[in-house]
């Protein structure tokens, strides 16, 4: 009888716990975007990956918290993080003050550089080249300023069929993007050159954005990202997706 | 009552204080240290922090150098050996990105060799390969890009080790500190162990001895002379007690001296006599031993009353006990038994030898002229009779003595008998009349 019972208020403790745990488990809703190999993606099997992807795991890992990741289009990012939409979004962002002034940016996770890649016959800034960006990149927002012609595109994977069918002349992306780029086997007949762009808002610290409300939200994901770099996960990330450290 | 021992006399610390004190001070010290080694300890725990949040990511990062000239390297390789212009074109492209990527640029060395390198490598494949000089040339390149990536590695393990030496500087320094703070302590723990010694256990047993020695009223009173207020204390009160004893001891053994002593001859009185009488005669029995008894009496003493008053009879009194105590020996008990009657006990001594001290007595006493008061001079003597104490109880040597006595007295005075052996003779004894 009293077995029963006790059996019975161990049952109910244990219940009690689970929904305790349940209700303590830290749920993000992170923004990444899609459709921009090596750094997100989607992969042969249908399945979501990338080393921003991959970054984002780790980083909800390491938290301990859970994370919904939702795919939003570049030109939506900073606007969807700074509405709180969601919680932080992990895409490679240049820290631009333009950008600082909305979100919130962690420590920076890698440092990156900005290429011109076209045809041996276009150079940056030459008259009458046609040059596609991603829309809401620090690249579309650079060829802008130029008063570059330009033909603005949602994802980076759109850029590839618009080279190699003559559409555009060159294509203005980040570095990562670029050794994909260099690397796609039906651009290799157009014998792309890359050049690097030195202005200063197309290089540098690239971070992880944070809804301007959850400061302490901040902390938190710059401790995961020190943690990360220095468990080894993070050169394990950089290893599958990049042929360097990205540092 | 005493008066109770006075502040002056007391003028010590006291004990409460005393070791209050050494307590703050030890304390104080031992705080001191501590923080001594608090000090190594936050040196510990900032070195350990630093090593954390700087040397170990440094070294991560140098490693991600290294690793990217290796990239540096590597592509190099494909560019001197790619197949197709569009594969050194991508090896190139690498290569670029390497040379300007922003960590390199950070680094002095690293930045001058990838520039270098990608200048070359720009070179040999706007030339469309390499030649046998710009193969050698390459080789050394990459050398010294093997050469300097192992550098920065082992450049960012060494500030970790730097850190790491540190802490290990810092323990060995907190252990020496650690066995400084031991050495306090074990010398604070003597110190206290001595002046507990010294001030306490040493008074106390001086204490102990001098209580043990207040029973011995002759030994002097040592007292220690403590340095504590307690300890003074105790001392006061023991020598006031000593003193309040030994005015006890004095008063009992005056009244002790009055109730055993015949006030006007200082000889034991009868009752006195009697008690050390009783313990003679019992140690003869239980030893087997010779003891006998005398009854003396003064002859003729109402005559001397008479013819020179109760002075002259006290004087003939006092002198014959000052004879007697001359001529007997030490062990032998003289007392006054009554009047002018006086009782003998002589211990280990067979009748036929306290016949010759009585003798002697007699003897001396006939000789004898004593001056009284008025310058006239006195002669008188004494009879006496000996008993055999062995195998009788004490009253029945007296007895005995008793009945001899006034033999002596009916024999014509002036004359010592002994008494008859149980056969009943009696053996007069003459030395000269």
């Amino acid at each position: 009888m009293s077995g029963l019972r006790l059996a019975r208020l161990a049952l109910t403790a244990f219940l009690f716990v689970c929904g305790l745990a349940q209700a303590g488990e830290t749920v993000y809703r992170v923004a990444i975007i899609g459709n921009s190999p090596p750094m997100s993606y989607v992969d042969e099997q249908g399945r979501l990956t990338g080393f921003n992807v991959a970054m984002a795991r780790a980083l909800c890992e390491t938290m301990h918290a859970r994370c919904e990741l939702r795919t939003t289009p570049l030109d939506r990012v900073v606007d969807t993080v700074a509405a709180g939409e969601v919680d932080f979004a992990v895409v490679s962002l240049l820290a631009t003050p333009e950008r600082r002034a909305k979100v919130l940016f962690s420590k920076p996770y890698y440092r990156s550089l900005s290429i011109w890649l076209g045809r041996s016959s276009s150079t940056p800034g030459k008259a009458g080249s046609r040059v596609a960006v991603v829309r809401g990149s620090a690249q579309a927002r650079h060829a802008e300023a130029q008063e570059w012609t330009l033909l603005p595109v949602a994802s980076h994977a759109e850029l590839p069929p618009l080279l190699a069918a003559g559409k555009v002349d060159a294509v203005v992306v980040p570095m990562s993007t670029a050794v994909g780029l260099m690397a796609e086997r039906s651009l290799q007949p157009l014998d792309l050159r890359p050049t690097i762009l030195s202005d200063p808002l197309l290089t540098g610290d690239v971070c992880i954005s944070i809804d301007p409300r959850q400061p302490g939200l901040k902390e938190r994901i710059d401790a995961a990202i020190d943690t990360v770099k220095r468990d080894g996960r993070y050169d394990r990330i950089n290893t599958q997706f990049l042929p360097f450290r990205l540092q | 009552m005493p008066p109770p021992p006075s502040a002056a006399v007391q003028s010590g610390p006291r004990a409460g204080t005393l070791f209050a004190w050494v307590a703050m001070v030890f304390g104080l010290i031992f705080a001191g240290f501590v923080a001594w080694l608090e000090v190594d300890q936050a040196a510990l725990l900032a070195t350990t922090a630093k090593l954390q949040t700087q040397a170990l990511p440094y070294a991560i990062e140098q490693q991600r150098l290294a690793r990217n000239l290796e990239v540096l390297r590597l592509e190099g390789e494909r560019v001197i050996s790619g197949n197709t212009p569009q594969a050194r074109q991508q090896a190139l492209f690498i290569v670029s990105l390497m040379a300007s990527h922003p960590s390199l640029l950070e680094h002095r060395e690293a930045r001058a060799l990838a520039a270098e390198t990608e200048s070359f490598l720009a070179a040999v494949a706007r030339h469309g390969g390499a030649d046998a000089t710009a193969l050698a040339e390459w080789k050394r390149l990459s050398q010294r890009l093997s050469l300097a990536a192992d550098d920065i590695t082992i450049d960012g393990v060494s500030l970790a080790s730097s850190e790491a030496q540190r802490m290990g500087e810092i323990v060995q320094q907190a252990r020496h500190k650690l066995r400084a703070v031991l050495v306090l302590v074990l010398l604070f723990l003597g110190g206290l162990l001595l002046l507990i010694r010294k001030l306490l256990i040493r008074p106390l047993q001086r204490i102990d001895a001098s209580l043990a020695e207040l029973k011995d009223e002759a030994a002097p009173l040592h007292l220690p002379g403590s340095t504590l207020h307690e300890m003074q204390a105790v001392e006061t009160a023991i020598g006031q007690l000593r003193t309040v004893m030994h005015e006890h001891a004095q008063t009992r053994r005056a009244l002790e001296q009055l109730a055993a002593t015949d006030a006007l001859t200082g000889l034991h009185n009868r009752r006195h006599f009697m008690q050390l009488a009783e313990i003679e005669f019992n140690r003869a029995r239980r030893h087997g031993r010779p003891v006998s008894v005398a009854l003396a009496d003064l002859d003729h003493f109402k005559q001397i009353n008479d013819r020179y008053g109760h002075a002259g009879g006290d004087t003939a009194l006092r002198a014959f006990a000052e004879l007697a105590r001359e001529t007997l020996r030490h062990a032998d008990i003289a007392s006054r038994y009554g009047g002018e009657e006086f009782a003998f006990v002589f211990p280990e001594t067979t009748p036929q030898e306290a016949q010759l001290l009585a003798e002697r007595l007699r003897h001396r006493l006939s000789e004898q002229r004593v001056a009284l008061a008025d310058g006239r001079r006195l002669h008188f003597t004494l009879s006496i009779g000996i008993a055999d104490g062995a195998g009788l109880s004490l009253e029945e040597a007296l007895s005995r003595a008793d009945d001899t006595l006034y033999r002596a007295k009916a024999a014509g005075r002036n004359r010592v008998l002994l008494a008859s052996a149980p056969a009943g003779c009696v053996l007069p004894f003459r030395h000269d009349d």
